[in-house]
């Protein structure tokens, strides 16, 4: 937050009036609706596998481009976003390092467990492991276990190209087509003893070589109070920062408190979730 | 008409609550509900299984030292489920001397042996298999039951509904005031498929004593096995597995060309030295060629863990095959001696460095007991289907590091995250131990953390002054949390936190009784955590990043 004018003391309760509503659900049922666009199931000759709305405007061609390695600085929910949407309309997943991996918050984000292939522990073979899991799966999510050496990583990027798969790799991978980190984060809902961890939200930056080597940047739920993904748009957030001013200014109760941007920006927000 | 004549004599052996085939398993699966008569309906076969041939692999590979003991005596087992194998009785009462003698020999070698089994022998598999989990009465000897030839039908009238394994007829025919099968048996076989349907139909089948669908009358000509040889032989599993897939669909395929199904399926495998080893497993026309590799390698794993000296350092040893492994090498070789088809126990010798089990020269797949294929329904709304190329994928990466290596997650209950998933190898189909459609009260509300650790990763958090905190049994913190550190990690101020919540799990069980207090940390970088305070340790459960 620090790019907006310091750090803004967010009560609970001002919070959860001001962030997306959490759709009620029954338990165990998925909330993709609304998250992923309509586009039909992954058909394999497809160019650009789908990402989040809230992503799409980070990546140079608005998705995943088949072939391509994107980075993520951590591994995390950004780096387990980024498959979400592809998984959610049909594609198989396989993450490869990452035996810390929540499944149940990359299912809250929208990625399938169904069509998910975990190996935790590649060992010293994991180049190898890599290369037969581009060739059987769309989206292979790999944390090295060490930093690759500049031919081997040549090599895995060609069999992504081969097989027409995209690696996500959680590090540093210096051919990276785009590159993802959190430049600022903070979390809603806790405070000194009191309430819970509720949403987070995020400044992404993204930067990448060729067409999209212009850097770019969004605010995004990450995650929302109800574990998905979603844009937090600007005024979303300078209405908080000025409510959070003028409550605590003028000493007014918390609702009293919540200003006209504010209501708005709830309402918008509430139209698009 | 072909479909009346009785079936043949056969003999269950059932040990009793088989470790690793837990209630959620196979057999507790499909036949929820019938307490006491677990798994009759593994006999009843297609329609109750619904599509989902689910085996626990390990418990396979545990329970293969008793059907070495029952091979001993006829050759041809046929496992029906960890827990319970079925022989035909016929010949091997001829050359025993006798059904009694046959009996009370297998009960005497499998006790011999050190295992719990109950044996039953009738007419056909559903009344034998229910013979053995009723267990002994009294009169056919210890641990055996016996119901003399052509009273089938009267040992199954005296039976209550339940015993047909299928909860939907359980609940209604005691309503329609229909309670033993000999009741139900009564009703007019066209009336029964009417009201019921198909599997009614085969119930009702069952309930009269008859095989659950008609065997083809005449063995088609053809010879419709396939096989495949290995030059030079194959000394890993691996090889033999990958091409038992691609011979499974061949098969499929030819069976499909005649408008055939098998119910069982037999897997020869001879070895370099002239041993053989022949299994069958039931197939009922459900299985995928992925599932009859699969099954080709617990035959293969099962057999190299008997072969390897107690079992050390096999691969899936869950707690029970430790303790049977040094039975099941020496429990046959002490009943009968080094003749016999005892092959695995005559290849310790040979094999005994490394493991390795000699080169494998032949793999042949045996179609048993065609019947006409009736097809099967999908399931409208379907479970993922494995495409073959992800299938492809997923098994070179077994070959290469293990089949536990390449697992699928499955969702389960429970109120810590790392509880909260179950991993299932990739072609293994699992059940998790708790259901997670459960509200679970006291799990951590979301959103869900994004890094859970296998293993708590241990921590200190300190207040302002230094001291670590605690939390008293009343829940009252000793201090605000204010600096959090861990191995390898600098030290972070924490700016906000939430907690404690305890949480007490299990206590009625001191091996795993738990009592935490949970808290919620973010630190100054923005990351947040979520910690516990057990036993008097901080540990870092998951993160929220």
């Amino acid at each position: 937050m620090g790019a907006r004018g310091g750090p803004v003391e967010v009560s609970p309760a001002m919070t959860a009036s001001v962030l997306p509503p959490t759709p009620v659900m029954p338990h165990g049922q998925r909330h993709y609706e609304g998250l992923i666009d309509p586009q039909g199931p992954v058909v394999p000759g497809e160019e650009v596998l789908p990402v989040l709305p809230a992503l799409r405007g980070l990546l140079p061609a608005g998705g995943l481009q088949r072939g391509h390695v994107v980075a993520t600085a951590h591994g995390g929910l950004l780096f387990l976003a980024l498959a979400a949407a592809a998984s959610a309309s049909g594609a198989w997943c396989a993450a490869v390092g990452l035996p810390s991996l929540g499944v149940r918050a990359a299912a809250d984000a929208g990625l399938d467990p169904d069509r998910l292939l975990l190996v935790a522990e590649p060992g010293g073979s994991w180049p190898q492991v890599v290369a037969s899991l581009l060739d059987g799966c769309d989206v292979v999510l790999l944390c090295p276990p060490a930093r690759p050496a500049a031919q081997l990583r040549r090599k895995l990027e060609a069999a992504a190209r081969r097989f027409g798969s995209v690696l996500l790799v959680a590090g540093e991978w210096e051919g990276a087509q785009a590159r993802l980190l959190i430049a600022d984060q903070e979390w809603t809902g806790i405070g000194a003893g009191h309430g819970r961890l509720r949403a987070r939200r995020a400044r992404i930056v993204a930067e990448g070589r060729g067409a999209g080597a212009r850097a770019r940047s969004a605010w995004l739920w990450l995650p929302g109070p109800d574990g998905t993904v979603r844009a937090a748009p600007d005024h979303v957030m300078a209405a908080m920062s000025r409510d959070a001013g003028l409550g605590r200014d003028a000493g007014l109760g918390r609702d009293a408190g919540l200003g006209r941007d504010a209501v708005l920006a709830r309402d918008v927000l509430a139209g698009t979730g | 008409m072909t479909g009346a004549r009785a079936p043949g004599r056969v003999l269950v052996l059932y040990c009793p609550d088989w470790p690793g085939a837990e209630p959620g398993s196979v057999g507790a699966a499909e036949t929820a509900g019938a307490a006491g008569v677990v798994g009759a309906a593994g006999a009843a076969g297609a329609a109750g299984a619904a599509g989902t041939p689910a085996v626990l692999g390990p418990a396979v590979r545990a329970f293969e030292p008793v059907v070495a003991v029952v091979e001993e005596f006829c050759p041809k087992v046929e496992v029906l489920r960890p827990g319970a194998c079925a022989i035909s009785v016929r010949g091997p009462a001829r050359y025993f001397g006798g059904e009694s003698e046959l009996v009370r020999k297998i009960a005497a070698a499998v006790r011999a042996a050190g295992f719990v089994g109950q044996v039953g022998v009738a007419d056909g598999l559903f009344a034998a298999e229910l013979a053995a989990t009723l267990g002994p009465d009294g009169r056919s000897g210890p641990d055996a039951r016996i119901v003399p030839p052509g009273r089938t039908v009267a040992f199954l009238a005296a039976q209550p509904v339940s015993a047909l394994g299928r909860p939907e007829l359980s609940y209604l025919l005691p309503r329609l005031g229909i309670t033993t099968l000999g009741e139900f048996a009564a009703l007019p076989a066209a009336e029964a498929a009417n009201r019921f349907g198909a599997s009614g139909e085969l119930a009702h089948r069952l309930a009269r004593g008859l095989d659950p669908r008609p065997l083809v009358p005449r063995p088609p000509a053809a010879d419709l096995s396939v096989r495949c040889e290995f030059d030079p032989p194959a000394e890993q599993s691996e090889p033999v597995v990958f091409a038992a897939k691609s011979l499974a669909e061949d098969l499929h395929a030819r069976l499909a060309a005649s408008g055939l199904a098998c119910v069982r399926i037999e897997v020869q495998v001879h070895c370099e030295d002239g041993r053989e080893i022949s299994r069958f497993w039931r197939h009922d026309g459900l299985l995928s060629g992925l599932a009859v590799a699969e099954r080709v390698r617990w035959q293969l794993d099962g057999w190299r863990t008997q072969v390897a000296p107690g079992g050390a350092g096999a691969p899936g040893d869950e707690g029970p095959a430790a303790g049977v492994g040094p039975a099941g090498v020496e429990g046959p070789a002490g009943v009968e001696g080094p003749a016999g088809v005892e092959g695995p126990a005559g290849g310790v010798g040979p094999a005994g460095g490394g493991g390795s089990v000699g080169g494998i020269t032949l793999l042949r797949l045996v179609p048993d007991q065609l019947v006409r294929d009736t097809g099967r329904q999908l399931r409208l709304w379907g479970d993922a289907v494995v495409s073959d190329r992800v299938a492809r994928a997923a098994i070179r990466v077994q070959a290469m590091l293990g089949h536990g290596a390449v697992t699928r997650p499955v969702p389960a209950g429970g109120r810590r995250p790392s509880d909260q998933m179950l991993l299932v190898p990739f072609g293994d189909t699992g059940v998790p131990p708790r259901p997670a459609d459960r509200p679970w009260p006291g799990q951590i509300p979301a959103p869900a953390p994004a890094t859970v650790y296998p293993a708590p990763r241990p921590a200190w958090v300190t207040d302002s002054a230094g001291t670590a905190v605690s939390v008293t049994a009343r829940a009252q913190l000793s201090g605000p949390p204010a600096w959090l550190s861990a191995p390898g990690q600098p030290t972070r101020a924490i700016t906000s936190w939430a907690g404690p919540w305890p949480v007490s799990e299990n206590w009625w069980d001191p091996d795993r009784a738990r009592r935490q207090a949970r808290f919620q940390l973010v630190t100054d970088d923005g990351s947040a955590w979520l910690a516990v305070l057990q036993d008097g340790c901080w540990l870092i459960e998951a993160a929220y990043d």
